[in-house]
């Protein structure tokens, strides 16, 4: 088990090292970064000034090792819009995108589970193909697409939700669902075939046999050996949700880590860039993680392999 | 926002036997045939769309502007989808729309397809340090989130029709690659490729005239998926406006011009929003339709 | 650093579960949203309009026009007296005080008349400032300002462009400090300012009381920054926000059928235009060098159609490179471009270019009306595609010259003299993509002769050459929709300055 853990984690962070590179690489494609510092106002002989103050001058492999040993003490450079740490900005921004992935990924549950049991117990009838068609539906609607007719509907027609901003838990609603309902298929599928699997397990037949009700036999032997494998999936979910809540945050004016890098894009801002994809690969990579060791303490099989 | 690779590899299993007889089930399946219904549909739209489209979608006509579509209170059959806000023709649009989006998504498949494919052809054929540096590059990429990845690269190269083609294309190759390194390490030993072996034949050779034809179906089932996904992500730049730029009639695009009139004129996001739904919904149910016709059992 | 971050998000994570009052009428909360937030709320240190109208609620300038009448009245300044032709001796008012409680004296504005012409404070307003030489103090509320050259429009300039700064504190907390907590004589006081959110505002109820513009009303102002246009017409729709504006005519149709929601529009004195990159810097074989080409882009575009269909309200087509009410601004110097593509292709064609050509056109706003006017582009055979950025990333690709068009919009600052708009754009600035020495000679003369007969004929002759050479492809100016809670005083002004301490509640 201790050999399984490190070389997983040796390998988690030889992909975080070259997720850096790749996002180092990302800013030294904007041009001259000097330039960008300096600003337009910027004499040539500023220019050079800022160049060795910021380490630009030395070769890009010196650089990037510079930076990886900041990025390591926590140092992410300063933004070039703000007067701001790239730290603080992102300290400031992580916690609305944290919460809108949470609650977008309670919404996937609570929407994905019951649709998977159901479909499970009601196999191969209307019931089966309804719920799955719910689900397909999450997975084929832009969105985007979707976020804007939430807002049509549940905040200027029926003046439920707030439309935009990140006050109260209410504001998470709207962009929640709309993040959320897109991981909707992978987990029902993933419920309804683990379902599918327990109820035709040995121990649920005994179960059943022993006349243990059926609705009991469900909830406390069926679904809980079903969802274990869900819990491995939507905890990778969330790291997806991540990254894909910058189309969202955009939409509801979230002021989310998504958000600030759209807005760091568009400036070309790219220490900001930079650092929060590195964050999001990095959360994604924990997970993962977590992931893997939580299926391999449930299923030894895979530490063999 | 993809599957992930663990669910990947179980899920898309390449099929025990070829698909040829149980092609005439297909049209049985009821996913399978409304999705490949529908897609036909859209294709044919797309495809005749200088036939079918009742005006130039490019021309404006400003005293034309904002006309609503035939089913309400104001509209004509002049304008059977209405007219957006510089009096350019809804209907004429989004079948010429549905040109961009059918390319971007057969383009980024085919050659996000190439890359994964060869990827995972190697790395399940060699196994190794080979399998060991290729199964590396899947787990980084798939560490990377796609959506800000494209943003940033879409943003700084400039967005145009051939970037977002070929960023999506470099972007989502990861799960062709997983299923063919998965698939190549089954069929590897089989008797087949041991006899060709035997015979003195080629490493390509093997490659590409024994394995490759094996996994067809499950490369199929995957393009669907990645077709999707390039489609959905191609609206979403389009739609921030990295994407594809106008004039060019992209679904996503349209959705973005059309948002200023949500509120009081919904039908002119709903249209494209619906299209593209329907696009990815048929391209999905063929997918999943032929998955379960070539697995009959891989869902259970 | 790292702690504040901390304190930060846990302050967030509480607001979380706060409850959300919304704001209006009842509690006194005036809630105004924008489009953009200005990269520094030190009104020197960004040129947006955003920060225009924070400038005008958290400082005060010196001399303060008049909107209804444009007389020039006393502000922090009680009387000034022309010294000589570059000399003004200003007479500080006494009893003002910073919102923290110090008083205003000599020192202060001493400082900041300093401050601001300093090569090291890293002025992007420089247009507004370049003009001032330096500043002497005469006694503890006497101050006399030596400008770098005679400058007519100087009373213009600081009754809009130069706020005054608290000396001690700025010099204590420095530029990056002021940003985040900055102090003026306003009738405001920033509370806080949050990057990506806004800025909170409070009445400064120890404003003085003999200010030109009077006592503000309404107690609590918030500036909220919401980038996308329709999530700020829906939060206005549901009454999380009172007040929007650069609302499209389209919308502000709609908007006109709700009952709780009051819309006005008016003219305004911004300005949209097409830069052409005349001097061929974003390629070497650029066709914009080519006059014809030129020429023919201003021939290709329907200004009337822009203006009256896409634009609306009391936008009127342009053909100056001014707007019209500006002192200098004569419209009848220009060449007239009339909408007519069939001279546009005819020009194309003498240009060497009968099939047209591909180019790029570059925008940071009014999307639309960039669509419409590549589709006016396209119908004379040029191929003109969108880069569509932010307004910081456009003005460095614009000045670093790499953008072959640009559609650029231009407020004045408010300023009504030529030397704001044209003077800003022709004069050998960052921002004057052409450099051409003529139009900079006569507008350098323009912009300090005394004898005003003298600076309308130098005007006269830079904007005619401007209209001649097709640097620009002048559009329209702007009119300006705005729409706000019924329950809400409001009057729009021309220079596109919402002016919320004249507003209150009904």
């Amino acid at each position: 088990m201790l050999g399984f853990l490190l070389r997983r984690l040796g390998i988690a962070l030889c992909v975080a090292v070259t997720v850096s590179l790749i996002s180092f690489s990302l800013l030294h494609l904007s041009g001259d970064l000097a330039t960008a510092i300096g600003g337009p106002e910027a004499s040539s002989e500023q220019i050079e000034q800022i160049r060795v103050q910021y380490g630009l001058d030395k070769p890009l492999a010196t650089q990037y090792v510079n930076w990886l040993g900041d990025v390591l003490r926590l140092d992410l450079g300063n933004s070039f819009f703000f007067q701001e740490s790239v730290y603080n900005l992102i300290a400031s921004r992580l916690p609305i995108t944290l919460s809108l992935g949470a609650m977008a990924l309670v919404v996937a549950l609570v929407v994905a589970i019951p649709l998977g049991v159901l479909a499970a117990v009601k196999r191969d009838t209307w019931i089966d193909r309804l719920a799955l068609s719910i689900a397909v539906l999450g997975q084929a609607m832009p969105s985007f697409w979707f976020a804007l007719m939430l807002i049509v509907l549940f905040a200027v027609t029926l003046h439920w939700l707030p439309v935009s901003g990140n006050a109260t838990w209410a504001h998470f609603v709207m962009p929640a669902i709309a993040l959320g309902y897109y991981a909707t298929p992978a987990i029902m599928r993933l419920t309804r075939a683990g379902m599918l699997d327990v109820l035709a397990s040995d121990y649920i037949r005994t179960a059943r046999a022993k006349g243990l009700r059926p609705g009991r036999v469900l909830f406390k032997h069926a679904l809980r050996n079903a969802l274990i494998p869900v819990v491995a999936v939507a905890a990778v979910e969330f790291g997806f949700m991540l990254g894909g809540s910058v189309v969202i945050e955009t939409v509801f004016s979230l002021q989310g880590i998504g958000q600030l890098a759209w807005d760091a894009i568009a400036r070309n801002d790219f220490p900001v860039v930079q650092a929060v994809v590195l964050l999001i690969a990095l959360i994604y990579i924990v997970l993962t993680l977590l992931a893997d060791l939580l299926n391999a303490v449930l299923d030894p099989r895979i530490r063999v392999r | 926002m993809s599957t992930p690779a663990t669910l990947a590899i179980n899920d898309y299993l390449p099929p025990p036997s070829g698909l040829g007889r149980r092609l005439r089930h297909c049209f049985g399946h009821r996913g399978f045939a409304l999705g490949a219904g529908l897609l036909l549909l859209i294709i044919i739209g797309a495809v005749c769309a200088p036939l079918l489209a009742p005006h130039d979608p490019y021309a404006q006509d400003v005293m034309q502007r904002m006309k609503p579509p035939v089913w309400m209170a104001k509209g004509t059959w002049q304008y059977p989808l209405g007219t957006d806000k510089l009096g350019r023709d809804y209907l004429s649009r989004l079948l010429f729309g549905a040109r961009i989006s059918l390319f971007i998504g057969l383009a980024a498949a085919v050659i996000s397809g190439l890359i994964g494919t060869v990827l995972g052809l190697l790395a399940g054929y060699f196994g190794g340090k080979v399998d060991a540096l290729i199964s590396y590059l899947i787990t980084t990429r798939l560490a990377m989130p796609v959506v800000m990845v494209a943003l940033a690269s879409a943003s700084l190269m400039g967005g145009s029709l051939n970037v977002v083609i070929v960023l999506l294309g470099c972007l989502l190759w990861d799960r062709f690659a997983v299923v063919v390194r998965a698939a190549v390490q089954q069929i590897r030993d089989a008797e087949y490729v041991a006899a060709a072996q035997a015979l003195g034949c080629t490493t390509p050779r093997i490659l590409f005239s024994e394995i490759l034809p094996n996994l067809v179906g499950a490369l199929i089932v995957v393009a669907t998926l990645e077709m999707a996904h390039a489609i959905l992500l191609e609206s979403a730049l389009s739609f921030l406006g990295v994407g594809v730029q106008p004039p060019t009639p992209s679904w996503g695009l349209m959705i973005a011009e059309g948002k200023p009139y949500m509120f009081f004129s919904p039908w002119v996001i709903a249209i494209p929003g619906v299209a593209l739904m329907l696009l990815v919904l048929a391209i999905n149910l063929l997918g999943d339709g032929i998955r379960d016709l070539i697995l009959p059992d891989g869902r259970n | 650093m790292g702690i504040k971050g901390f304190a930060r998000s846990a302050v967030l994570l509480g607001m979380f579960f706060s409850t959300f009052a919304f704001a209006d009428k009842a509690n006194d909360t005036l809630v105004y949203a924008s489009d953009s937030e200005p990269e520094n709320i030190s009104p020197y240190h960004n040129d947006l309009r955003e920060g225009v109208v924070l400038a005008r609620l958290a400082w005060d300038n010196l001399v303060y026009r008049d909107p209804d009448t444009g007389e020039y009245k006393p502000m922090l300044a009680t009387a000034w007296k022309q010294v000589d032709d570059s000399t003004l001796d200003f007479d500080i008012r006494q009893g003002v005080k910073f919102q923290d409680g110090t008083p205003l004296t000599a020192d202060d504005v001493v400082f900041t008349l300093n401050y601001v012409v300093a090569p090291d404070s890293k002025v992007v307003t420089v247009q507004n400032v370049s003009w001032i030489g330096s500043a002497e103090k005469l006694g503890d509320f006497k101050v006399r300002l030596h400008m770098k050259k005679p400058f007519p429009p100087a009373l213009e300039y600081l009754s809009n462009a130069v706020p005054i700064f608290p000396k001690a504190y700025f010099e204590k907390v420095g530029l990056a400090g002021y940003s985040k907590q900055p102090i003026g004589t306003g009738p405001y006081k920033v509370v806080s300012v949050v990057a990506g959110e806004g800025v909170t505002l409070v009445r400064n109820d120890d404003y003085f009381k003999d200010s030109p513009q009077g006592m503000p009303h309404i107690k609590n102002l918030q500036f909220k920054v919401i980038p996308d246009a329709e999530t700020r017409t829906a939060e206005l729709m549901t009454g999380a926000v009172d007040w929007i504006w650069r609302v499209a005519p389209d919308q502000a149709e709609q908007l006109k059928q709700m009952p709780n929601l009051s819309v006005v529009s008016g003219g305004t004195m911004r300005i949209g235009f097409l830069i052409l990159d005349a001097r061929g810097t974003s390629s070497e074989n650029s066709p914009m060098k080519n006059l014809k080409v030129r020429q023919a882009i201003n021939y290709a575009i329907n200004r009337e159609g822009l203006a009256s269909q896409l634009v609306g309200g009391e936008s009127k087509p342009l053909q100056v490179a001014c707007y019209p009410a500006q002192f200098g601004c004569d419209p009848s110097v220009a060449t007239v471009y009339n909408y007519d593509p069939a001279k546009a292709k005819a020009l194309l064609k003498e240009a060497g270019y009968p099939d047209g050509f591909e180019t790029e056109i570059f925008a940071y706003r009014d999307r639309d009306y960039v669509e419409a006017i590549i589709g006016n582009l396209r119908a004379v055979g040029i191929k003109a595609n969108l880069r569509y950025l932010k307004y910081a990333a456009l003005r460095d690709q614009q000045r670093g010259g790499h953008v072959p068009i640009s559609f650029q919009a231009w407020g004045s600052f408010s300023i009504l003299d030529t030397s704001a708009s044209a003077g800003t754009w022709f004069k050998g600035n960052p921002d004057d993509n052409i450099k051409d020495p003529q139009v900079q000679g006569w507008l350098q003369t323009a912009d300090n002769a005394l004898d005003p007969e003298v600076r309308k004929a130098n005007y006269r002759k830079a904007l005619q050459r401007i209209s001649e050479q097709a640097y620009w492809t002048p559009l329209f100016n702007y009119s300006l929709n705005y729409a706000y809670n019924h329950d809400l005083q409001f009057k729009p002004y021309p220079d596109e300055l919402p002016r919320f301490v004249l507003s209150r509640w009904n």
